[in-house]
């Protein structure tokens, strides 16, 4: 090597010295890291160790060293710098211990981890990427754990097998794609804070299932168990196994009286068979099938969620009144189409049914729905885009009534009032600018004992002009009557409300 | 409802569990398994039942009950199945074709050839390779093992480790500097194996025959209480050794050469280390549905992990150089990739996963001693349970990590430390450097697939 002409070596021998060979390359590889730095060596000076640096062209020619020498070798491009290496290295050498002996516990990554943290676990909540979550709930499974599965994305042959899976193990499954469950009092992923009480809901659908539950905490009879299932179960592929499970251990607990199964329409031939069921679980049941026609049997059918809990209320002892005597409102005459924005799927369902029966034109958006939440989280999580469509909506010469949802609870935004009443007085604000009458009518999906203030929330709302319900059907009857009731072109009185 | 209450693990959003008294919630911080690949990890959930577990328990059992000992040095030609007869070499690693070797595995076979006397110069030896008329085997087909490229050679004498029936082989460590394992071939490696041959080896197997066997699990257990890992840190162990030895060895004719050598050579206890552990991980071959690793082992192009439940079977990946420390004057472009059975160290529990026991060792990665426990610590979290033989002074004497799991590397996502040397990519150069490798993840992934597949062809 040409180079190593112009730069300078030297050595520095630190007689009798002892010190590891890993922690003298470990020297060496820091030492060479300084500016103008070619090349180090920090060797004990064994004739092994003195033929490699001669060897790498590293050996002064006047090194005289012994055996149990320790020597450093800078070589490097002025003596100036070659000679602050040394120093730097012989100064490493008698380096204190910078790092203490404290040591953080390392956080459980694993199920395994985790069990072996604390072994009373019962549940695990997943809530991981979809394509793991296969794997991660069937370990679950394995370790003896009811499983609540937020993930979605997993595919229905991953959901029957891991169903079946979980009901030879007599072990819950909820989900995937479950957003809430309420087990023993104890609220998992999106819930409401109800009275514990005596009423079991199990429920393929999210936001239905919280709807329930809070019209039975206004009722005063309470929720004993929730019991989220999927949106899928009662498909005709996965063919109803966790409700059925979920269905017998309701059956089984002493603190429920009454049943109400919650779902959007499934499929036919499981919608037969699971009413069958329902009629031989020696408790009262009401089958809340979102769409089917009411009927009171031995099961009692409804095909709202308003329905289902007033029918379980009922059932329970505790009735409960939607319309409240003198609050029955005049509508409020709108040109142009319902709109609905929601957060919580069950919810813009059960709008739709309601509007539909009643013949009414309209556009309900689930906004929760995965076509509005690739790469964002979830509306009811993060407010924004739903708000920023109700602006818009502002400016829709050919919306007359905007219908809303606010979901509070566990799991929710802190404040999702704020953002959404905002939003509203500003799309109110651009329809008033162009001469329209935008009537924007919703209801809050929570109870008082929300972590959210559910009075305050709903000021907020009714302050920005919302005209609000006790339930969601309430909401769409009167956007209903709303659209219906206006002739076309008629002008719209303002309204007043109260929920 | 729920017996027990609702006591609940999280994997995934906090927000989830944010309605459950905290005192309540496990959190997990939790990572994608099976390095993110999830068939795989579907596979290794699916494995992961009673049948598996029972199996892996009678596993480590059989692997803790072994008690090598050291009882001979003899020919690799009287010991060794197959190498009575032919031009037969062993070398390290999977099996691999003579033409993909690198540098220095084929200089060592290059070496071996000149020694055996099957050629006269390198030319004709690397031609005699070429034309297949060498057997070439891995060690760890014939119950061996040899560090570095490995080379056994028929002359060679082997220690002969044994347990009752059992049997396991090592090459004799020939020291540092220019030696066979590190791909030289020139006249002086030729001439020192000459002298192994001729006077190390039979001074050895006289002495052992004098004095007795030696028990290799006392002398490995005592070595990790003076600061080795019976890997890369071997100067207690070959003390030990030659401690014990010495009066008997003194006594014979070459003895006090055989003991100069003894004294020049900090690694010689390595081979036996490795010979010891071999004989140990040899007692789960086979164990159906153990998903225990019975050898990890580098051939210098591809790393190759054997597991209990697919026998004899290699899953093998590409494996790259190891990057640690280098000597003066060498860096990692010098490097060759990963060589060397002696993996089968840390295969045991030793080595890297012994590293608490030898804080020296975990300055190749810039580490301090609390970093050797945390090593050792990690290594738990991969193994069926702690050796009941390797206490670890500054782990409360609580056994080294023992057993590598493939199902819980893959549900941690934590590869096995490996201690090594580092080999000159060019034969013969030497070794030029030491540091911390970890295995390649895909092994363990293709382990996974053999697995399943095993138990599903059963």
């Amino acid at each position: 090597m040409a180079a190593l002409d112009s730069t300078f070596l030297i050595a520095r021998v630190l007689p009798r010295l002892y010190r590891d060979s890993v922690a003298l390359m470990a020297l060496a590889a820091a030492t060479e890291k300084r500016a103008g730095v070619i090349r180090v060596g920090a060797v004990m000076a064994t004739p092994g160790n003195i033929e490699i640096l001669e060897r790498s062209d590293m050996r002064p020619a006047d090194l005289a060293v012994a055996p149990d020498d320790l020597v450093l070798v800078v070589r490097a491009v002025d003596a100036d710098v070659a000679a602050e290496a040394l120093d730097a290295a012989e100064a490493g050498l008698t380096a204190a211990e910078v790092r203490g002996g404290a040591r953080t516990e390392q956080a459980p990554q694993t199920i395994v981890e985790g069990l072996a943290l604390d072994d009373g676990l019962t549940v695990a909540t997943i809530s991981t990427p979809g394509t793991y979550a296969p794997a991660v709930v069937e370990q679950a499974l394995r370790h003896g754990l009811h499983v609540f599965c937020f993930s979605d994305n997993v595919s229905i042959e991953d959901e029957v097998r891991l169903k079946a899976f979980a009901v030879e193990r007599g072990l819950l499954l909820m989900g995937p794609d479950c957003g809430t469950a309420i087990l023993d009092g104890v609220p998992l992923g999106f819930a409401n804070v109800v009275a514990r009480g005596s009423v079991a809901i199990v429920a393929a659908s999210g936001t239905g299932a919280q709807e329930i539950s809070c019209l039975l905490d206004v009722a005063g009879c309470g929720v004993s168990q929730l019991i989220g299932v999927g949106g899928r179960d009662l498909s005709s592929t996965v063919g109803g196994v966790m409700t059925d499970l979920a269905l017998d251990m309701v059956a089984a607990d002493d603190a429920t009286e009454v049943i109400v199964l919650v779902s959007k329409p499934p499929a036919p031939e499981v919608a037969k068979r699971v009413l069958a069921r329902l009629a031989t679980l020696g408790k009262p049941a009401v089958a809340c099938l979102l769409g089917l026609e009411d009927s009171d049997g031995p099961v009692v059918v409804r095909g709202t969620l308003e329905g289902g809990a007033i029918a379980a209320a009922e059932l329970a002892g505790h009735p409960l009144k939607v319309d409240q005597p003198g609050s029955a409102l005049a509508p409020t005459l709108v040109t142009g189409t319902v709109l609905g924005l929601y957060t919580g799927g069950t919810l813009a369902s059960e709008a739709k049914i309601i509007l539909d029966r009643a013949g009414v034109e309209h556009e309900i958006l689930d906004l929760g729905d995965d076509e509005y939440t690739v790469g964002r989280p979830h509306p009811m999580i993060d407010p924004a885009e739903r708000s920023s469509r109700v602006v818009q909506a502002g400016s829709r010469a050919d919306v007359g009534v905007l219908l809303i949802d606010l979901v509070l609870g566990h799991g929710a935004s802190v404040d999702p009032g704020t953002p959404l009443a905002e939003a509203a007085r500003a799309a109110r604000a651009a329809a008033a600018a162009d001469g329209r009458d935008l009537v924007v009518i919703g209801s809050v999906c929570g109870t008082v004992g929300d972590p959210q203030d559910i009075a305050a929330q709903r000021s907020l709302l009714r302050d920005a002009g919302v005209v609000l319900f006790l339930t969601n059907a309430a909401a769409a009857r009167y956007a209903a009557a709303c659209a219906t009731a206006a002739p076309l072109g008629a002008p719209a009185p303002t309204s007043k409300e109260h929920a | 409802m729920i017996t027990g209450g609702i006591r609940v693990l999280n994997a995934g959003l906090p927000l989830i569990v944010d309605g459950v008294p905290a005192a309540d919630v496990v959190q997990l911080d939790w990572r994608p398994p099976a390095f993110g690949d999830a068939h795989v990890a579907e596979i290794a959930v699916s494995l992961d039942d009673e049948i598996t577990h029972d199996a892996n328990r009678r596993a480590i059992a059989a692997v803790h009950a072994v008690r090598p000992r050291l009882v001979a040095v003899r020919p690799a030609r009287e010991v060794i199945a197959g190498m009575g007869e032919g031009k037969v070499l062993l070398h390290a690693g999977p099996p691999l074709d003579f033409g993909r070797m690198c540098g220095p595995m084929v200089g060592a076979l290059m070496g071996a050839s000149l020694f055996e006397g099957w050629a006269a110069t390198p030319a004709e030896a690397e031609q005699l390779l070429r034309s297949g008329q060498v057997e070439l085997a891995p060690c760890h087909h014939r119950s061996a093992v040899g560090p570095m490229a490995g080379v056994i050679s028929p002359s060679m004498p082997v220690l002969v480790v044994a347990d009752g029936e059992r049997r396991a082989f090592a090459s004799l460590n020939e020291g540092l500097g220019k030696v066979l394992r590190f791909g030289a071939f020139d006249e002086e490696v030729v001439t020192r194996l000459r002298w192994m041959r001729d006077t190390l080896g039979p001074v050895l197997d006289a002495a052992l025959e004098a004095f007795g066997p030696i028990d290799i699990t006392s002398l490995i257990g005592q070595a990790l209480a003076m600061g080795d890992e019976g890997h890369n840190r071997n100067v207690a162990a070959t003390s030990l050794l030659t401690r014990r030895l010495a009066p008997t060895i003194a006594a014979l004719p070459h003895g006090i050469e055989v003991l100069e050598f003894l004294a020049g050579n900090d690694h010689f206890v390595l081979n036996m280390s490795m010979a010891g552990a071999k004989l140990a991980m040899d007692a789960a071959i086979g164990i159906e549905n153990s998903t225990l690793v019975t050898a990890m082992a580098r051939n210098g192009v591809e790393f190759g992990l054997r597991v209990a439940g697919t026998g004899e079977q290699w899953f093998t990946a590409p494996v790259g150089p190891a990057d640690g420390l280098f000597f003066p004057g060498f860096g990692i472009e010098d490097a060759n990739p990963d060589l060397g059975d002696s993996a089968i160290t840390e295969t045991l529990g030793l080595g890297g996963f012994a590293m608490a026991a030898s804080p020296a060792i975990v300055q190749f990665v810039g580490g301090t001693p609390d970093d050797a426990l945390a090593t050792t610590r990690s290594m738990r979290r991969i193994t069926l349970g702690p050796h009941p033989a390797y206490m670890l002074p500054p782990l409360n004497f609580t056994g080294t990590p023992s057993g590598i799991d493939v199902l819980k590397v893959l549900d941690t996502g934590m590869l096995p430390v490996i201690n090594t040397g580092i080999a000159h990519r060019e034969a013969g150069v030497g070794q030029i450097g030491a540091g911390v490798v970890s295995a390649p993840s895909e092994v363990f992934l293709k382990a996974a697939v053999g697995l399943r597949h095993a138990r599903d062809s059963r």
